[in-house]
């Protein structure tokens, strides 16, 4: 406990400095700037704000990379609450019920809630890592290829609880999802699949295309449809009640920034889809123990909550394998591993007793990011706000131009841009059909994940499937998930029913 | 400087431009920033060396030179484009074993010819392969490696970086030479295989030295064999696979600069010199050594002759592992 106190003094000090303050400031406010741009999550902003942090001392770059990463994390939040744009796979959660409460009017608590939960979830990330991280991190060592396949399906299995609708449709939507996975070259034998000779596929569809081809473009393609008089209208009409959230909803929000909390941390040390898993589950739990999960879909502010903490929680918790073990969990993390890298500093278990300064004085900034993160955007709330009274006549051109940009920065693709616009196109069928996307983008996320890893589990067992339920981890999730199947079935699939009978059909 | 000496340089220099236009090309270049190309994300390791020694050339010719990443498809998609850029000196790449040996023997897509389509300038550095295994692997050394994956052939398991990759074909060289048979499982690129051989869900993996260096030295993984035909200073200790028996066998992961196909002499030569110079400044030496990498040189000739052996070589392998990528 006292070497933790010392560890901590000397991160504080480290990163209290009038210098590396302003590092921490200037990546959370370029992150905001940038994570706001549609198309612009963690992993692109990183990319090309990466050569810029070159010339500055180490814990230095460091910390503003990692500020970067926080607020293009949380600006991407802000893009899918207002505008239906997840930036990034574990925001899609986030359009779901953030965008609902903002055709409300209330995008102002939708926003606010975001920023305190992630608030809230990165205090308690940034704890867990200071006091629990190297043992953490071996747990991520404990996973190998048959925990993540039993892991991804229980994920899967839980994506059709996101579904507010018809669970026929959900389910198709998440074999759509699946094949969109395959595309592109196949781990195991390295043979493309649907790429049709473009070398532009061979790394598979990009996430960013699909999202914000069937978010973000085809809600665009609907309003057009309603003119622009009847579309404004449900922005503005219904009227801003309040800017910041309620009483009320911030009693209903507690346990789910809680819960999400609690989620976010578990899987957010595990390489691979930590984040994602974190915010989709976090989701599915909050619509299982909600007293109102009929309002899940329409505007519920736990439906924000939960998966916003969860989500931050996870991102927080990424850092620890690669701090502690120098294995990146994701491509941010494996960009952030490059920067220590061209620091002349050597990524690995070694980082922490050799340069104890740099490991806590980055973690002591991951607590101070997030409390500027939330201090500079509880004011801009308001900002934000006023932009969605900006006419569409005006919003959304300018959104699909920074859209375009933001896809084809990605990559340096121009087939991203047409692909993005095939996606569109297809978001706006399925809204017409009353097709949710989500379930086909968790899909989309976890399916290559899946095959990758049933694969590789029996390459390894040669064969044996039974690997999947002698180890004792793998065995767990699958239990889970027959569980989570039981729960699902019998009761849901009467509730909805009702559901639906007693609900005019959500327009 | 006086003036009268101020003149006559630059009558000398009006003589000279009117007599040799293609050395006034060369003192004239660079006059705008130059491009160098990518093939692979930022933060990888041939992002690194390329952005290491980018700066430095930067300097050295008064222009900047832009870092282009242009990622995918195994480090093919950045290459074509530089394979197709205008031939002036103004795009450059960063070439590897993986974008002008491996891929296009092993990929029967790739549009480009890494023979034909390049100038090659020089190489800058070169990372070696290293052979390490899971701690709980009952071997401490090449030879009783061997005689453990005999004893039970087909059992044990190796990571490799994908299908294709340098970590890949590396250890299906040794599986050869030493006629064993240990089982491929691919994972996504060298992180995720590291992690693997770290959890011991495989038993061996032969890294590339930046990415597997920082677990040896913590002793979470053995070091059993380094795959160039000199020990690594970054580990002395550890014997190369050459003289553990194997007279012969090298594999390693080069790193060079390459211009399109027609760039002027004048600007290869100018190139040349600048990069040989970087390449071998001891400071950058050092750099390299931090990251298990060495710095290294040679002529355009012999970056040919380097090509068409390793062409020969990995593509042997490859049609004996029966691997084909499209």
């Amino acid at each position: 406990m006292e070497e933790l106190f010392a560890n901590l003094s000397l991160g504080f000090e480290t990163a209290v400095s009038l210098q590396n303050l302003t590092y921490c400031f200037i990546g959370v406010f370029v992150g905001t700037l940038v994570g706001v741009l549609p198309g612009i999550g963690p992993l692109a902003a990183i990319a090309m704000l990466l050569p810029a942090t070159f010339n500055l001392p180490p814990v230095g770059a460091l910390i503003m990379l990692a500020g970067i990463y926080y607020g293009t994390q949380y600006g991407g939040s802000t893009t899918a609450i207002l505008v239906n744009l997840p930036g990034e796979s574990a925001s899609v959660v986030t359009c779901m019920d953030g965008h609902a409460m903002a055709k409300n009017g209330r995008a102002g608590p939708a926003l606010a809630i975001a920023a305190v939960g992630s608030f809230f979830a990165g205090t308690v990330g940034t704890i867990l890592i200071a006091v629990f991280g190297p043992p953490l991190a071996e747990v991520a060592l404990k996973f190998g290829a048959p925990e993540y396949f039993s892991l991804m399906t229980m994920g899967l299995i839980a994506s059709a609880v996101l579904a507010s609708g018809s669970m026929l449709k959900a389910i198709a939507m998440i074999f759509l999802g699946l094949i969109f996975g395959i595309v592109g070259t196949d781990v195991n034998s390295g043979m493309s699949r649907f790429t049709f000779g473009a070398s532009g596929l061979a790394d598979g569809l990009s996430f960013v295309v699909v999202a914000m081809g069937l978010f973000g473009f085809g809600e665009i393609l609907s309003n057009l449809e309603k003119g622009e008089e009847a579309s404004s209208r449900d922005l503005l009409n219904a009227k801003l009640t309040h800017l910041y959230p309620t009483w009320e909803d911030m009693k209903l929000s507690a346990g789910a920034i809680l819960r999400g909390t609690a989620i976010g941390a578990f899987f957010g040390t595990l390489p691979g889809a930590g984040p994602t898993i974190s915010a989709f589950s976090a989701y599915a739990l909050e619509k299982k123990v909600a007293k109102n999960p009929e309002q899940f879909g329409k505007g519920a502010i736990q439906g924000v909550a939960g998966p916003e903490s969860a989500n931050n929680a996870a991102a927080q918790c990424a850092f620890i394998p690669t701090l502690t073990l120098g294995i990146p969990g994701s491509g941010t993390m494996a960009l952030m591993l490059g920067a220590l890298t061209i620091q002349g500093i050597a990524p690995g278990p070694q980082v922490m007793t050799q340069r104890p300064e740099l490991f806590w004085g980055l973690i002591a900034s991951m607590w101070i990011g997030n409390a500027m993160l939330v201090i500079l955007n509880l004011p801009l709330v308001g900002l934000w706000v006023k932009l969605l009274r900006v006419p569409y006549r005006l919003l959304f051109p300018a959104i699909l131009t920074f859209m375009a940009i933001g896809v084809y920065s990605v990559n340096n693709l121009d087939l991203d841009i047409y692909l993005t616009v095939f996606f569109g196109l297809m978001g706006y069928v399925f809204l017409k059909l009353k097709c949710e996307p989500a379930p086909l983008i968790l899909a989309f996320v976890l399916g290559p994940l899946m095959e990758e890893n049933l694969r590789r589990a029996l390459l390894i067992s040669r064969g044996d499937p039974l690997v999947f339920f002698t180890r004792p981890i793998s065995a767990t999730f699958l239990i889970l998930t027959i569980l989570l199947l039981i729960v699902m079935i019998l009761p849901a699939v009467r509730k909805k029913r009702e559901v639906a009978y007693q609900e005019p059909p959500a327009a | 400087m006086s003036q009268a000496i101020k003149s006559a340089l630059a009558i000398f220099a009006v003589t000279v431009t009117a007599a040799l236009p293609l050395a006034v090309a060369a003192q004239s270049y660079p006059n705008k920033p130059i491009r160098l190309i990518v093939a692979f994300p930022a933060g990888g390791s041939t992002d690194i060396v390329a952005r290491l020694v980018a700066q430095r050339l930067g300097e050295r010719l008064g222009q900047q030179v832009i870092v282009d990443n242009r990622g995918g498809a195994g480090g093919t998609i950045g290459t074509e484009i530089a394979a197709r850029a205008a031939a002036d000196g103004y795009t450059l790449t960063m070439g590897t074993t993986s974008t002008h040996v491996i891929a296009p023997a092993a990929y029967t897509t790739v549009k480009y010819d890494p023979v034909k389509d390049f100038e090659p300038i020089t190489l800058v550095a070169s990372t070696p392969y290293l052979l390490v295994l899971h701690p709980g692997v009952k071997a401490n050394n090449l030879k009783e490696f061997i005689a453990l994956v005999k004893s039970q052939p087909g059992k044990l398991n190796y990571a490799s970086a994908g299908t294709g990759s340098t970590t890949h074909l590396a250890m299906e060289m040794l599986n050869r030479a030493a006629s064993m048979d240990i089982v491929h499982v691919p994972f996504n690129g060298n992180g995720p295989a590291g992690t693997a051989a770290l959890g011991g869900q495989v038993q061996a993996l032969f890294g590339s030295m930046p990415a597997v260096l920082p677990h040896a030295q913590a002793a979470r993984l053995r070091p059993i064999a380094v795959g160039t035909s000199k020990r690594s200073p970054a580990l002395p200790n550890v014997p190369t696979v050459a003289e553990s028996g194997f007279p012969g066998f090298e594999v390693s992961l080069w790193l060079g600069f390459f211009a399109p196909k027609g760039t002027p002499k004048v600007v290869l030569d100018r190139l040349q010199k600048e990069l040989t110079d970087i390449a071998n400044n001891a400071e950058m030496k050092a750099a390299f050594e931090k990251n298990g990498a060495s710095g290294v040189t040679n002529t355009p000739a012999e970056m040919r002759m380097l090509m068409k052996e390793e062409l020969d070589k990995y593509g042997k392998v490859i049609k004996a592992a029966g691997i084909q990528l499209k």
